[in-house]
């Protein structure tokens, strides 16, 4: 890639900009991108535990096969036993199992108001909004694997999340008059090609990297999304999604339908929540497609028992012909840093017009002083 | 084995230069912008032999070229000294002990075995041995002499830098022979004797041989092979390969026109590109990024892989530069071109995709030249903070070859350190400095260049204030004022003595001997002479190993080096 025509370009484009509205928050080229540093399922935790999850948390793969195959010397084939609660798992049932799932009995949990109401079937929010939806918190709330900070699916998540380059999320914010109050912002989601940079003492993602939009195979990660920034605070209309996501190493894809930002923005980036109408089947899908029955088993996570639960939970998107639930409400804790957002199906000098960040442009205002 | 040791009176005459910039803002030493008629001097000059450790990289490049870049050589060797601004003056008083020949033992252990393994093709890891070895035994597990010494033979030449003689040979056939047949093992065997070429003192030490020059009755020249070793440790950083051997066997070496010929073969080469890094390496001091760490709570973006990739950056544009554009060295310190890896995008705060990309900074950046690199800028400051003094010192001592005294023993540096201090920006500490006149000699030709670098942070990072005050990048440099670094470049890149001083550095760098206060005419006629070129890097360097300096040896007496020197 050369850069070597950047002045005249990255000149131009900044002339061309209709910078008059722009205050000083606005980003250089009023674009501003960020990728995904962070994302967990949201859940809301009281110290103890004993608010949300009164009778304990769920027992997970290990202490269900006890249960079921008790160790009394009897001899069991293979395909009775482990077999048997393996092909539960790939062939999920809704019929009764002689466990108890324990739901979490929270009234506060993370999340959006999604559809506009405050039933009894919400939450609240931390804050005391009242009609928060999160359906997939009260299903995953007592179980250990998703509960910070040493949850197995909680950990790992978020570890591929930084160690891989599958599951690179990218928003990018143009049109943007000012980061602190603009009712007119663009973001478009994408997915990344390249690593995160952390930070040189290992704590924390560092801003101001790079990533390369996946343009040869990121089609489906691609959307693009009217929204809003009040008081610092992105929020943004509810659009169908799909964002990669990978577990120890397997990609996998996310489908959220209606999904909606609500996320602190900075210039060096931004956390919030994503929130929307988790696609049921799909969840369950890429989660036992991710991971094992040993992993299940490190953080107690019965993926049979699971999906009953899920199925009983779910809250939106009626099946026409069934009328039944396809997906659940949802949240996701999350962290962006910012990043270049690089373009490569544009002409080179665009891509490098986006030297103009906040910084670059202090460091040129910086020299003609 | 022998050591040359440097001359006494270099430390007296370096000592001068220094107090003499102490006295006079630098003092301009060197001073030619014109070529000199050929002197006698030139004519007549000539280097001492030396006897010389080979560096990490000369050993790790060496095998990377007779066996092949997936040989891994992790032979790690003692840090040299640096003298007289570079290490490689110190490869000629270093050795061996005893620890570090562990080290290289285990090291070579490891080349050996890998040149003679048999791969895994389950692992994907090739057959060395069927590529490296041009014969196969009769029976693998038995000792196969014809073999052996086919192999043997071929790569001692190489390691050894010359034909191994016939006895010598004969002698390592016969110990694969043994171990062969006590391993039973033919591959085992060759790799036992390859270990012990890989740490054998005469593989290890580049030893110059000196013959009579018939063209100069009465003097001595280096014989073919040691002109080839110079040569290669020189221009490719590591020994030569099979055509310069075969010059040197033939004897092309010894006739100017077959020096040519092989010169500008080796200069043509991709191999020039590790001789370029191993020099710059060297002359700017790059070594210090081994162990520099910066403090990561002030400098989250200075990471160790940023800290590698800036050393990097820097090696890039001077190759570049000087070799792939053919540029002018002294607009090394005005360029606005060079590279840029997403290690360093946070730093310098531009996007950058995957790997090393060609990157310009815009006509109005602060960032002008090698000088304004991150690689320059991190490493001649403190870990938490920036250095005006250590970057001033840095342009003076290492391109401009004035050495700046060391501080005396007694500073009281309180009033600097006290975190609550009245002065907000480096301009106010130094010129408090300033008023201790025991300081002020020596900051006085090292902070005015200095300041003019401090719109960038101990890390290299741009800013335009520090503790919320505006800086001035102001500055001078040997009478020179200048209003911003863009002016500070604009006179580095114009002092006369920076052609000279890379003109004595590469001189020295080559033969591996400091450059003396008897060599000055031939530093200036060199000078000259590059000046004439458009400072060309690489006909500097032509010019250096075809003359009589590079090849012609002398071991001077005191006495002569007196009557030299006064001159």
């Amino acid at each position: 890639m050369k850069h070597s025509v950047l002045a005249s370009a990255a000149a131009a484009a900044l002339l061309a900009a209709p910078v008059a509205k722009a205050d000083e928050t606005a980003p250089p080229n009023r674009t501003i991108g960020y990728v995904v540093s962070g994302l967990y399922w949201a859940v809301y935790q009281t110290a103890d535990g004993k608010a949300e999850c009164p009778n304990g948390l769920n027992d997970g793969p290990r202490e269900h096969f006890k249960a079921l195959f008790p160790d009394n010397g009897a001899k069991r084939p293979v395909a009775e036993t482990q077999l048997k609660r393996e092909a539960a798992g790939y062939f999920p049932t809704t019929t009764d199992e002689p466990f108890t799932f324990q739901l979490s009995q929270s009234k506060i949990a993370k999340g959006l108001n999604l559809d506009g109401k405050a039933d009894d079937n919400d939450f609240v929010g931390p804050d005391g909004e009242k009609g928060i939806d999160n359906q997939l918190f009260r299903v995953l709330g007592c179980v250990r694997g998703y509960r910070a900070p040493d949850g197995d699916a909680y950990f790992f998540d978020n570890n591929t999340l930084i160690t891989d380059r599958y599951d690179r999320w990218l928003f990018e914010l143009t049109d943007v008059d000012s980061l602190v109050n603009d009712d007119d912002v663009t973001v478009t989601t994408y997915r990344g090609l390249d690593g995160l940079l952390k930070k040189a003492d290992g704590n924390g993602m560092l801003a101001g990297g790079s990533q390369v939009i996946d343009v040869k195979w990121g089609g489906r990660y691609v959307a693009k999304i009217k929204g809003k920034i009040k008081d610092g605070v992105l929020t943004t209309e509810p659009t169908d999604v799909t964002f990669p996501w990978a577990t120890f190493g397997v990609p996998t894809d996310r489908e959220m339908r209606a999904m909606r930002m609500q996320v602190k923005v900075l210039p060096t980036g931004g956390t919030g929540l994503i929130a929307g109408y988790t696609d049921l089947e799909n969840w369950y899908r890429q989660t036992l497609r991710s991971s094992s029955t040993h992993h299940q088993a490190y953080g107690q996570v019965s993926l049979p028992s699971v999906y009953r639960a899920l199925r009983k939970a779910a809250d939106g998107n009626p099946d026409p012909k069934t009328g039944e639930n396809t997906s659940l409400s949802s949240a996701l804790d999350v962290t962006l840093t910012q990043v270049h957002i690089i373009h490569p199906d544009r002409p080179v000098a665009q891509a490098e017009g986006a030297v103009k960040t906040a910084e670059g442009v202090k460091e040129r205002a910086g020299a003609r002083r | 084995m022998k050591f040359n040791v440097h001359r006494p009176l270099l430390g007296a005459l370096l000592m001068g230069a220094a107090l003499a910039g102490c006295s006079n803002e630098g003092g301009k030493t060197e001073q030619t912008a014109k070529a000199a008629p050929v002197p006698p001097a030139f004519e007549l000059a000539s280097s001492p032999p030396r006897h010389r450790l080979m560096s990490a990289e000369q050993y790790q490049n060496t095998i990377s070229h007779i066996f092949g870049s997936d040989i891994a050589a992790n032979a790690q060797f003692a840090p040299l000294q640096r003298t007289e601004g570079l290490l490689a003056l110190g490869a000629s008083t270093a050795g061996v002990p005893f620890g570090e020949m562990q080290k290289l033992q285990r090291a070579a252990a490891l080349v050996a075995a890998q040149v003679v393994d048999d791969g895994n093709l389950d692992l994907g890891v090739p057959s060395h041995r069927d590529s490296l070895i041009p014969c196969k035994p009769a029976d693998a597990a038995l000792p196969d002499p014809a073999c052996a010494k086919t192999f043997l033979g071929m790569t001692g030449r190489l390691l050894y830098r010359h034909p191994l003689p016939e006895a010598r040979l004969t002698q390592m056939v016969d110990e694969a022979g043994k171990s062969a047949t006590q391993l039973k093992d033919f591959y085992a065997g060759l790799a036992s004797v390859i270990e012990g070429m890989l740490i054998s003192p005469e593989v290890l030490m580049i030893h110059d041989r000196t013959e009579p020059d018939p063209e100069r009755p009465g003097r001595r020249r280096l014989d073919g092979y040691s002109y080839a070793a110079r040569l290669s440790f020189f221009l490719w950083n590591a020994a030569p390969d099979d055509r310069v051997l075969r010059a040197a066997e033939s004897g092309e070496l010894s006739t100017a026109k077959g020096r040519e010929r092989i010169v500008d073969m080796m200069l043509a080469s991709p191999r020039l590109e590790e001789g370029v890094r191993g020099f710059f390496d060297d002359m700017m001091a790059f070594d210090t990024f081994n162990n520099l760490a910066k403090d990561a709570s002030a400098y989250p973006a200075e990471t160790g892989a940023a800290l590698t990739a800036a050393r990097e950056q820097t090696l890039r544009t001077i190759y570049d530069h000087l070799i792939v554009k053919k540029g002018d060295y002294r607009d090394l310190f005005t360029t606005r071109s060079t590279f840029m890896s997403p290690e360093l995008g946070p730093i310098y705060r531009v996007p950058t995709p995957k790997g090393w990309v060609k990157y310009d900074f815009p006509a109005d950046s602060p960032r002008v030249g090698i000088l304004t690199h991150v690689s320059f800028l991190a490493s001649h400051a403190h870990p938490g903070r920036s250095s005006a003094t250590r970057r001033g010192k840095a342009l003076r001592e290492l391109l401009l070859c004035q050495p700046v005294p060391l501080p005396p023993p007694n500073v009281d540096f309180s009033a600097l350190n006290d975190p609550t201090s009245p002065f907000k920006t480096a301009r106010d500490r130094v010129s408090f400095h300033l008023q201790n006149p025991v300081c002020a000699g020596c900051h006085k030709i090292t902070d005015p260049m200095g300041l003019a670098l401090e719109n960038f942070d101990g890390a290299g990072q741009f800013r335009a204030t520090e503790m919320g005050t505006a800086i001035d990048p102001s500055g001078a440099l040997d009478g020179k004022s200048f209003k911003d670094v863009a002016g500070l470049a604009d006179s580095v890149r114009n002092h006369p003595a920076l052609p000279s001083c890379l003109v004595r550095r590469v001189l020295s760098y080559g033969t591996g001997s400091p450059v003396e206060r008897e060599d000055r005419p031939l530093v200036d006629y060199l000078t000259g002479h590059f000046a004439e070129k458009g400072y060309r890097y690489t006909d500097l360097l032509r010019e250096i190993v075809l003359s009589p300096a590079f090849y012609d040896v002398t071991e001077r007496a005191p006495e002569q080096k007196s009557a030299s020197a006064a001159n």
